[in-house]
């Protein structure tokens, strides 16, 4: 099977960066707030759930899984391409990226939007 | 028959080279701090019992100790990649490059000393009980 030897082209590119961006604000907001910095302390359930009960919390934390895994698989796959040159290789990683992607996806899904405190 | 040049024979450690180098390493760590944090998390499902369990071994010294690096990590990688993308998008960002690297790493680093060392000293007092 012949599969593509690019790293998705321009939208890969392009959504990378910016997600990039995105994931930049996103954690600054995610490490002031959730964990508290630069104060810190211990995180327990009566910490965390009445946050993430809330839509605001929600919408951000879906947006963040969202951009996450595209950032972080996306850039798994441009270093795979770098250093596995077989196309058939390349094609079952492709898809297993894709696969544990939509696992993840679902899981983070299923953990935030059912979610009541 | 044409010889390689050398430069595609080795790496040359510029600047560059090692700047690309660590986002590659930050972001590999990254990716698979993510899977165990989505997994972590996920827990809360399970409701007060089961999420504190799990909070709990996360937040045990070992744990607190690694999250300084994860720290670290993040911040390298959120700042080294704005410095790509500063200099994929302008012509002065590619002459000033080595400029911009050092004050990317400057934020980085006093952002790094403000989270670290409040996490720190939370280790040691975990560590002491």
């Amino acid at each position: 099977m012949k599969f593509p030897r690019t790293s998705g082209g321009f939208y890969a590119w392009l959504f990378q960066r910016l997600t990039g961006i995105l994931l930049v604000i996103l954690l600054l907001i995610h490490f002031a707030v959730t964990h508290n910095l630069p104060k810190g302390g211990t995180l327990t359930y009566a910490v965390v759930a009445p946050r993430l009960a809330t839509a605001t919390w929600k919408v951000f934390d879906l947006m963040f899984l969202v951009c996450a895994l595209f950032h972080g698989l996306n850039g798994v796959w441009m270093v795979i391409q770098d250093y596995v040159h077989s196309e058939t290789a390349q094609m079952w990683i492709y898809y297993g990226l894709c696969t544990l992607g939509l696992i993840l996806l679902i899981l983070g899904a299923i953990t935030v939007i059912p979610f009541k405190a | 028959m044409l010889e390689k040049p050398s430069v595609i024979r080795h790496y040359r450690w510029h600047v560059g080279t090692i700047a690309w180098l660590l986002h590659r390493i930050t972001g590999l760590l990254l990716i698979f701090y993510l899977v165990l944090h989505i997994w972590v998390i996920h827990h809360i499902s399970q409701g007060p019992a089961g999420f504190n369990k799990v909070m709990g071994v996360v937040q045990t010294p070992i744990f607190l100790l690694l999250e300084i690096g994860l720290l670290g990590c993040v911040l390298y990688h959120a700042f080294n990649g704005l410095r790509i993308i500063v200099i994929e998008f302008s012509k002065e960002g590619v002459e000033a490059h080595k400029q911009i690297y050092a004050a990317m790493m400057a934020v980085a680093i006093i952002l790094f000393l403000i989270g670290g060392v409040p996490m720190f000293i939370h280790f040691l007092h975990a560590l002491a009980g």
